[in-house]
């Protein structure tokens, strides 16, 4: 934060003396009960804020203690920063019902989260309090902000039943309003309903300022106001005291003068010179208090007078219950202001800037900014944005920063290295790399200043400035990073690294992950993983423990590729454990159970790998990275699979596909992929290899480590052509590219994917009916996967590999690994896909033909029926005979419905 | 809306119900204010783009004052001036 936050805006506004009961506005907002949304949407001076506290203080009442709870938030411009917002709400609700809204702050604090998660933390938050909850946000009409907007549509979208939103402003706000009204989710009260009636206007004069007037005057008053309560309230005072109350009425209502103009004229006047001119000099300030006033005035009278103003009734509003800070009425303050404005024009600079001079005092930079801005002391305004920097960047106030960054004017930045790098980060987070490096280059020219500039640099923040050359390298790593050069983005987050002092954890962290990102780009896992490691130890001691966790699940990938498996659990295993003792629990702690989950899957513990899955989704999104929604899925795919669900499967894949969010982590194990070996267990080579094609895969690909995954599946999928095919061209691509696959994952040390390869290699041998070579592939795979417990990695092979480890078994040295991996097929047995019990699985163009073999339909039909030769129908029957191990149409029919291919949906077999 | 730019840039006028006093111009971003005898208040000057118009138009929103109109007008030349309809050919 830029300075703490105001606990002014949290004060529900004390209730006014004298108040004119209006039963009819309270029963419409009693009648919100049932809606999400109540909106007091009416101009300045309508009383909708006293409406709406005299309103709580009796919908309250009306409960036992305790059932009802408000969180009162009044918003002013600078809320406009999403960050900032959403940490106001949260703080409200906070301090309304314990513990709601302390997990929002959490994330706001430790990362930076999407708006949809605060709020979606907010609401599960809400959603388990037992009792009632209104949020008022009072002038709602300053907020512009799209993004805040958007978080407020997405809150009152999914409000539980027990949290109302009571939106209170001068104009409507731009929300799908027209959507609640149709519900019936909207209560609205507006001018009006707002304006005093007749009969109110009489109980306000006469009872309320005791001001005994006619019926006639009252009738006289109520309609040259047309009922404006601030209007009323205006003209009362300027009758107090006086004795002709029915000349002053007559004089007004004759008058077309804005009815403002026309009072606030009247009440000036009535008051000493003194207080006339503290009342203008204080206007433009959007607090009060006694010594701040002082600042402004040059007086040492502030606080009496604003006691004095307070019990006057002059329109000011207390802003908490001990008399300490106060605003104007907004109407009225505008009234002043624009006096001051026409009366003393060259004053309000120095007006500003002394109550500047007093915020910075105070410790508030964002209000001392603010009104160092306004006087257009612009040297001094970039003196104290250089100085919140830091704050602003922790508490990711990126919308504050840009927008004071771009209320200054440019030739400030050029002699400000420590400002305008700030700038970079402002662009840099919205992924903004234009005009970045220019600016890096006007900043760091000040590193090394040469005699004969004109002009002198300016710091203030002294640490900025000696961390500057880390910072400069890092956003070079940054942007090279997003335009896709690797080498750059080595070159300079290891200089970054060199030029960060041992000790300096937070300038450490990012370029050491930047840095490892490039390595893992390029395959070098033994170096990616190592900085990997560094960033994590470094961004511990930092304190951002949320960001350790989106490293763990980084380098856990690194971990897979190397086949460190064991590794790789202890990192999610450790990452549970940190994210559930925090609390609140870490964003992140559901991705650890999803890594988890994918890990107990590959060691075959399907329980296990189910129940994470379970306790992932409990856990809610919020608690995941954007990540974990594709990555449950494509977990959450493999279980429903291994269910014999492979419908259920695919689509969750394909949601899957949908839902891919990237980060900056390569994607090394693309969802298309997955799918197409999804297919691939399924008999689906057509499908596989079309999908390779629409990829541009080709088997004499130049290899790189982004897309060894997709070549190895590519492998696969011709091997499984070459089963169904006999086709001599796909075994011939697939040997050569399953060489050259093996060669590269030896040369990065790629364990995990040296297992993947070779597994394929064992398979291609066996279609070819090498068995030796087969064998000698899968004892290669074997012992390098025995240490780390692979499973399902053998067991998915089906049949084929079941035969071959029986085979090893056979020749005695297969060992207990090898038993156990049959015994895991065991398992399998009844759950897995029928067809798959063939130890040669038919194609789906088979498949195809063998369903009509069960038709009537000769074989001209048939082929009629698929359009293709009645002698590629002859070739497929003989498949399919030798296949199932039978010799007749009849016997084909009959194995086949009892391993259930007859009854196989179409739609998953489409034609080729 | 010939003299009217993408950004909305020009003269505009904005008429309001009731008269406001002219030291209000200076709260108005230099706006002249000119009280007409209907009872209203055209408040007329140049505008440098859309989102100046809005600022504008927020501030007169706060004042209370019922909007009855925006128009944006040709420079030099005030609305209410009658328009000659040969210079249209």
């Amino acid at each position: 934060m830029a300075g703490p936050l105001l606990e002014t805006k949290f004060h529900i506004p004390r209730r006014r003396r004298g108040l004119v009961a209006r039963p009819r506005l309270s029963e419409r907002l009693d009648l919100g009960e049932e809606s999400a949304l109540t909106l007091v949407s009416a101009p300045a001076g309508f009383g909708k804020s006293t409406l709406l506290t005299d309103w709580l203080t009796g919908w309250q009442a009306a409960a036992p203690a305790g059932e009802r709870s408000v969180a009162w938030l009044s918003l002013d411009q600078r809320d406009n920063d999403p960050a900032l917002f959403w940490t106001y709400v949260a703080t409200a609700l906070d301090s309304a019902v314990a513990g709601v809204g302390a997990g929002a702050l959490t994330l706001l604090q430790a990362s930076q989260p999407p708006a949809e998660t605060v709020v979606a933390t907010l609401l599960h938050d809400l959603g388990a309090v037992p009792t009632d909850v209104l949020l008022v946000l009072d002038d709602f009409h300053v907020i512009e902000s799209r993004d805040v907007r958007e978080g407020v549509t997405f809150l009152l979208d999914h409000l539980p039943p027990r949290t109302r939103l009571v939106l209170a402003g001068r104009a409507d706000p731009a929300l799908p309003l027209a959507r609640l009204r149709g519900r019936g989710e909207l209560v609205e009260i507006r001018a009006a309903d707002l304006r005093f009636t007749p009969d109110e206007a009489a109980a306000y004069l006469n009872e309320v300022m005791g001001l005994e007037l006619t019926a006639r005057d009252v009738a006289a008053l109520e309609e040259r106001t047309e009922g404006w309560i601030a209007a009323l309230q205006l003209a009362a005072l300027s009758m107090q005291g006086r004795d002709d109350a029915a000349g002053f009425i007559a004089g007004f209502a004759g008058d077309d003068r804005y009815v403002v103009d026309y009072l606030a004229e009247e009440v000036l006047q009535r008051q000493p010179e003194r207080v006339r001119s503290f009342l203008l000099q204080t206007s433009f300030l959007n607090r009060l208090t006694g010594s701040l006033c002082d600042a402004v005035t040059g007086q040492d009278d502030g606080r009496a007078m604003l006691e004095a103003l307070d019990r006057g009734n002059l329109f000011l509003v207390p802003l908490d219950d001990r008399r300490r800070w106060y605003r104007y009425h907004h109407l009225f303050a505008d009234v002043l202001q624009a006096r001051l404005l026409d009366e003393q024009p060259d004053e309000v600079r120095d007006l500003h800037r002394r109550a500047s001079a007093w915020y910075e005092q105070d410790g508030e930079r964002a209000e001392a900014i603010h009104h160092a801005l306004a006087a257009e002391d612009f040297e001094r305004a970039a003196d104290l944005v250089e100085l919140a920097l830091p704050a602003l960047r922790k508490g990711r106030q990126e919308a504050t920063l840009r927008r004071w960054l771009e209320a200054l004017p440019d030739e400030l930045f050029h002699v400000r290295p420590v400002l305008t790098v700030g700038h970079v980060s402002s662009l840099m987070v919205s992924g903004e790399i234009e005009g970045v490096e220019e600016r890096l280059r006007q900043a760091e020219r000040w590193l090394h200043p040469t005699t004969d500039r004109a002009d002198e640099m300016v710091v203030v923040d002294e640490e900025g400035f000696r961390t500057l050359p880390t910072a400069i390298a890092m956003y070079r790593a940054g942007t090279a990073l997003v335009r896709g050069d690797v080498a750059g983005t080595m070159t300079h987050a290891r200089r970054a690294l060199d030029l960060a002092g041992e000790d300096d954890h937070l300038a450490r962290g990012a370029p050491a992950a930047l840095l490892g990102l490039a390595y893992w780009t390029s395959g070098d896992l033994g170096a990616s993983s190592r900085l990997y490691a560094d960033a994590m130890s470094s961004l511990e001691r930092a304190g951002h423990h949320s960001d350790v966790l989106g490293c763990a699940i980084a380098l856990a990938d690194m971990r897979l590729a190397q086949g460190r498996l064991r590794d790789a659990m202890g990192l999610f295993e450790r990452g549970l454990q940190r994210a559930e003792q925090s609390r609140p629990v870490l964003r992140g702690a559901a991705d650890m159970h999803v890594g988890l989950s994918q890990l107990l899957w590959e060691r075959d513990d399907l329980d296990a790998a189910r129940r994470h899955l379970q306790a992932s989704s409990e856990l809610g999104e919020h608690l995941g990275l954007p990540q974990n929604r594709y990555r449950w899925r494509v977990a959450m795919a493999r279980v429903r699979e291994a269910d014999g669900d492979v419908d259920g499967a695919l689509d969750l894949l394909d949601e899957a596909e949908r839902l891919y969010v990237g980060d900056y982590s390569p994607d090394v194990r693309p969802v298309a992929a997955v799918r197409a070996r999804a297919w691939l267990r399924q008999g689906r080579w057509g499908e596989a290899l079309r999908w390779a094609r629409e990829r541009g895969l080709s088997s004499d690909d130049e290899l790189s480590y982004l897309r060894e995954f997709e070549h190895v599946t590519l492998a696969r999928a011709l091997v499984a052509r070459y089963a169904a095919e006999r086709s001599e061209r796909s075994i011939e691509e697939a040997t050569g590219l399953l060489e050259r696959l093996i060669r590269a994952a030896e040369d990065g040390a790629r364990t995990g994917s040296r297992i993947d390869v070779l597994v394929v290699q064992a398979r291609a041998a066996q279609a070819r009916g090498d068995v030796p070579a087969a064998l000698s592939s899968l004892r290669r795979a074997l012992s390098l996967a025995e240490p780390e417990g692979y499973v399902r990695t053998f067991v998915d092979e089906g049949q084929p590999m079941a035969s071959l480890l029986r085979a090893l078994a056979k020749d005695g040295n297969g060992g207990g690994y090898v038993r156990r991996l049959l015994a895991a097929f065991d398992g399998t047995e009844v759950s897995r896909p029928v067809s798959e019990r063939l130890v040669d699985p038919l194609s789906a163009r088979e498949l195809d033909v063998l369903r009509l073999l069960g038709t009537d339909l000769d074989g001209p039909d048939i082929a009629r029926e698929l359009v293709v030769s009645l002698n590629t129908v002859r070739t497929h029957t003989k498949n399919i005979y030798a296949k199932l191990g039978v010799s007749s149409r009849r016997a084909a029919v009959r194995r086949a419905e009892e391993l259930g291919l007859m009854s196989r949906p179409r739609a998953r077999q489409p034609l080729r | 809306m010939s003299n009217g730019s993408t950004d909305g840039a020009g003269r505009y006028e904005i008429r309001v119900k009731g008269h406001l006093d002219a030291r209000w111009a200076a709260w108005f971003d230099g706006m002249s204010l000119t009280r007409e005898s209907d009872g209203t208040t055209n408040v007329h000057g140049p505008v440098v783009d859309q989102a100046a118009l809005h600022g504008l138009l927020q501030k007169l929103r706060d004042t209370g004052l019922p909007l009855m109109s925006v128009t944006q007008v040709e420079a030099d030349q005030p609305a209410d001036r009658p328009i000659d309809p040969r210079q249209l050919f």
